[in-house]
């Protein structure tokens, strides 16, 4: 006969307040198999731990019962304390009192009604517990980093200088990101490029990194501590293990198309290294551009390749490593202003341009130099419009969402044009001003001073005129409509969630949220951490923010990464399902339904009547199950379980509740 | 069909069987038999080239013949099928469900042009799925569209109303279990139903475990069933079982797309696969 404990927390005056708490711990004494019962101020606290432990002792229990919080709150903690006990940690049931009881209901007696039938339940269930035992599993000492941007590039240097191995993921031909783009950073105003380069070398040339650039993940199974990702290395077409990075090739390829890198204002080759500080600093063919791809023509980049790199039948190719946690920095994109703003024109004023567009303009390394100049004619523009908010506040036609970095690249780029050109205007318009950091504020009071004139309003259109750009748009503060002849204009569109975000958040299976950023685990407590384990996010995959957040946020997913890899093993839960190999039909379907891949099907031998025949029958794979319990649902003939939670306990809880 | 091609038929019926039997690889031939009664015939295995001439092709050809290959499901020797458009489904989903292998079994598909069965009027498939010889020429696949009339027009009852329907029915029910008997997707080696266990399935014949029974048995088939209508077929209390499946087939018609079970080996059925993008319009 099972002798039960039932413990009562008061939870302070959370339950106390709504429930009976003793008249309950009263009823638990009449249930079956209930040995003892009391009620106690706070269960989870010393004291209260030691209650339960001398009760254990005093009244041979084997098994207990909590009445308190979630089971998500404190199981655990219940758990650790009943290790030092004579009692298994799981031969413990939690009745939720609080969240499902005390803090939904007002009515004390009925909620007090609730309580006891809740108990009762749980009473009924542990007395079907049986002692389950942890196993422990060994982690593999290894990282993904998915993304080679700044986020990237940080979390995956923190990891490998804590001395475990990283892998880079980058679907571009070159890591860097964004922030190589930039020309200036604010509020400090130093070299993006000066910055960022060191620490890509320093990626590549770090012991413990291996850069998978032009890489994309292809699919991901496993779980915390062993996860099997399969890696995509598209098409280069050029073999990187051969080629030293002269650059010759580029130089006499032919065909020029336009350059992402430089955001579509210049022309690159289809045989490219995408910028000179490139890592690696190693050519691919783009195979949309290239002739000898497209038609079977030119061929000059093989002919004239001084060690034969090229190889033009090149395929993609698949490898498939295990790493014990996986960080995701996908990072951003800017939204396409020109189709949700048809009255800037959709991209026909070739001088209405982007933000980024403009930190390439204004970029030493860029198109132009770092000239400021007009895309149309080439000249040096007197007067610029800077529109902010373009797509980001603005629920009827873009995002609900603050991109928060471009009122201070608004700033800076204000600042940097008026200090460049001399004598020229520069207007902003602006719905407000956020300069929420270290010296931002500062920054912003600065540019005012430089002369930058900041209008409180948005824009409602923009056309050409002749030269000119003619913005119109309304000052709110004057209530005035303002008309602005412009030169150029620049736009700080919108941030979202890399284009391709949405496979990748399906392959590792965690969450997006309603606009498409990587969800956290929690806004504040779990701010790097998915919803699984062993998966965290870091940069703009996760929300809009600037490069300090960035790479803090990068510096945080490592540690939690490290905090993982740092243990040679780990322990796993003995809550996973387990097959009665002789009711098995060998259907499959819990095959199929598994969402962890951790049952197959093996053959077994096995009788028909009185012959001998080899049977298949479903088999499950300790490491792999996590317990969700969707094989159980999925079986026919029952004989699939859940240890802990198996038919006949779920069963005895509900005859509990109506019987 | 007219008296000539349905003797036809029958001829090359009963050539193919002898045909298969004396390839000496097939054990016996499973088609159908006459029986005193001019409408009626009755499942027969032929397992002489005498018996094949005993084989018959009419209207009343009516049970099922896939089910009996899970008669034995390690066999020696392959078993021939006569199979009709239901049947072919009844055998992709044993097949599918890995209860039959396809080498143990030796497939005579039919082109059927409809029993003295009801539920032959809502057919869509009736040249078979599958097969090793075909005997008659491919009919154009036809479509049914009253396929959930019947549901839509149940589903406008109050729950109250149904519930009274549905206990009603489950009044009649006698606990038989020959719906599970001649259900090729009820294929299980041990039936939930036959286990004993505490708690579980009562084997009482009364409203509350004829119930339970019921609806287990729609979910576990529900989006398995290729609506042959062997259940309702051979309900000797006549309870419109057939009702519960169609139910569960609009729903994931609705919810997954257009859905038929049995069509091939390899379906995965709405409800026994893992996708992270199925529906959850219901949660």
């Amino acid at each position: 006969m099972a002798r039960i404990g039932v413990f009562i927390c008061h939870c302070g005056t959370n339950i106390a307040s709504v429930v009976d708490v003793a008249k309950v711990a009263e009823a638990a004494k009449q249930m079956s198999g209930v040995a003892y019962a009391t009620d106690y101020k706070y269960m989870c606290s010393e004291p209260g731990q030691a209650m339960i432990k001398a009760a254990i002792e005093e009244h041979h229990l084997d098994r207990i019962v909590i009445g308190s919080c979630s089971p998500r709150m404190h199981e655990l903690t219940f758990r650790k304390m009943l290790k030092s006990t004579s009692v298994n940690p799981y031969m413990l049931e939690i009745a939720n009192l609080r969240e499902q009881c005390a803090w939904v209901h007002t009515d004390r007696e009925k909620a007090t009604q609730k309580a006891i039938n809740l108990v009762q339940m749980s009473v009924a269930k542990v007395a079907g517990n049986k002692p389950l035992h942890t196993s422990m599993i060994p982690i593999t000492k290894r990282a993904l980093v998915i993304g080679g941007g700044i986020a990237g590039i940080q979390a995956a240097l923190d990891i490998a200088d804590c001395g475990f191995e990283v892998t880079i993921v980058e679907k571009e031909p070159s890591i860097g990101g964004h922030m190589v783009m930039l020309d200036k950073t604010f509020p400090t105003m130093d070299c993006s490029a000066c910055i960022s380069t060191p620490k890509m070398v320093d990626a590549s040339a770090h012991p413990n990194i291996t850069l998978k650039t032009y890489c994309e993940v292809e699919s991901v199974s496993g779980y915390i501590g062993n996860f099997e990702v399969t890696i995509k290395e598209k098409t280069k077409y050029v073999n990187h293990d051969l080629c030293t990075g002269c650059g010759l090739c580029q130089t006499k390829c032919p065909t020029k198309v336009t350059s992402e890198f430089n955001q579509g204002m210049s022309k690159r080759p289809a045989i490219y290294i995408p910028f000179a500080q490139a890592v690696p600093s190693k050519p691919v063919i783009d195979p949309n551009a290239c002739l000898k791809l497209t038609k079977d023509k030119c061929g000059i980049c093989e002919k004239i390749c001084p060690i034969g790199a090229i190889n033009y039948k090149d395929e993609v190719k698949y490898t498939t490593e295990q790493f014990g946690a996986i960080v995701v920095a996908t990072g951003y994109e800017l939204a396409d202003w020109k189709t949700m703003y048809p009255e800037y024109g959709s991209g026909r004023y070739p001088d209405v341009i982007t933000g980024l567009q403009f930190e390439r303009l204004v970029n030493a390394s860029g198109p132009t130099e770092g000239h400021i100049i007009r895309p149309s004619d080439g000249k040096e523009p007197k007067d610029v419009v800077i529109v902010k908010c373009v797509g980001s506040r603005d629920p009827k036609k873009g995002k609900t969402y603050c991109s928060r970095a471009c009122c201070m690249y608004s700033a800076k780029h204000a600042h940097q044009i008026l200090d460049k050109i001399p004598n020229s205007r520069v207007y902003i318009f602006y719905m407000d001003v956020r300069t929420p950091g270290k010296g931002y504020e500062e920054f912003y009071d600065n540019t005012r001073k430089d002369g930058a004139q900041y209008i409180r309003g948005r824009v409602s259109k923009i056309y050409q005129e002749g030269e000119k750009l003619i913005v119109k748009g309304e000052d709110s503060l004057i209530g005035r409509p303002v008309t602005v002849e412009a030169d150029l204009v620049i736009l700080a569109t919108a941030m979202e969630a890399a284009p391709n975000v949405e496979e990748v958040v399906k392959k590792l299976g965690i969450s997006m949220d309603k606009d498409r950023w990587v969800q956290e685990a929690h806004p504040k407590l779990g701010p790097v951490e998915t919803q699984t384990s062993g998966i965290f996010l870091c940069g703009t995959c996760q929300g809009p923010k600037d490069i300090p957040d960035t790479v803090a946020q990068a510096s945080a997913a490592a540690a939690k990464v490290a905090g993982i890899l740092c243990h040679d093993e780990m322990e796993t839960s003995p809550m996973i399902s387990f097959v009665d190999q002789t009711k098995c039909s060998g259907c499959g379907f819990c095959v199929t339904t598994c969402p962890y891949k951790a049952i197959s099907l093996v053959e077994v031998p096995g009788r028909d009547g009185n012959r001998k025949v080899t049977k298949t029958v479903a088999q499950v794979n300790e490491g792999l199950c996590q317990g969700c319990g969707c094989c159980n649902a999925a079986c026919r003939t029952g004989c699939i379980d859940l240890k802990g939670f198996t038919n006949d306990q779920i069963l005895k809880e509900v005859d509990a509740l109506c019987l | 069909m007219t008296e000539l091609t349905q003797a036809r038929t029958e001829e090359r019926i009963r050539e193919e069987a002898k045909k298969a039997l004396a390839s000496g690889e097939v054990r016996a031939v499973v088609g159908w038999c006459a029986t005193r009664f001019d409408d009626r015939t009755r499942p027969f295995f032929a397992e002489t080239a005498e018996e094949c001439d005993l084989l018959v092709w009419n209207p009343y050809c009516i049970n099922g013949t896939a089910k009996f290959a899970l008669d034995d499901r390690y066999p020696d020797q392959k078993l021939a099928l006569i199979l009709r458009g239901c049947d072919s489904r009844a055998v992709n989903r044993m097949l599918r469900d890995k209860q039959l292998k396809r080498e143990n079994l030796y497939l005579i598909g039919v082109v059927c042009d409809g029993k003295e069965n009801p539920i032959c009027e809502e057919c869509q498939h009736k040249t078979p799925l599958v097969y090793d010889v075909l005997i008659g020429e491919p009919a154009k696949e036809q479509i049914y569209p009253e396929r959930f009339r019947k549901i839509e027009e149940f589903e406008k009852l109050s729950p109250d109303e149904r519930y009274a329907y549905w206990a009603a029915q489950y009044d009649k029910c006698i606990h038989c279990y020959a719906c599970r008997n001649a259900c090729p997707a009820c294929n299980c080696i041990e039936c939930y139903a036959d286990q004993y266990r505490v708690g579980w399935q009562g084997k009482a014949a009364d409203r509350e475990q004829n119930q339970i029974y019921g609806l287990t048995r729609a979910f576990h088939v529900g989006d398995r069933c290729i609506e042959c209508g062997e259940c309702e077929r051979v309900c000797p209390m006549h309870l419109p079982i057939m009702r519960q499946t169609r139910k569960m087939l609009k729903d994931i018609n609705e919810l997954f797309g257009s859905y038929e079970g049995g069509l091939s080996e390899e379906e995965t059925p709405a409800l026994g696969g893992f996708r992270l993008d199925d529906p959850d319009e219901f949660m």
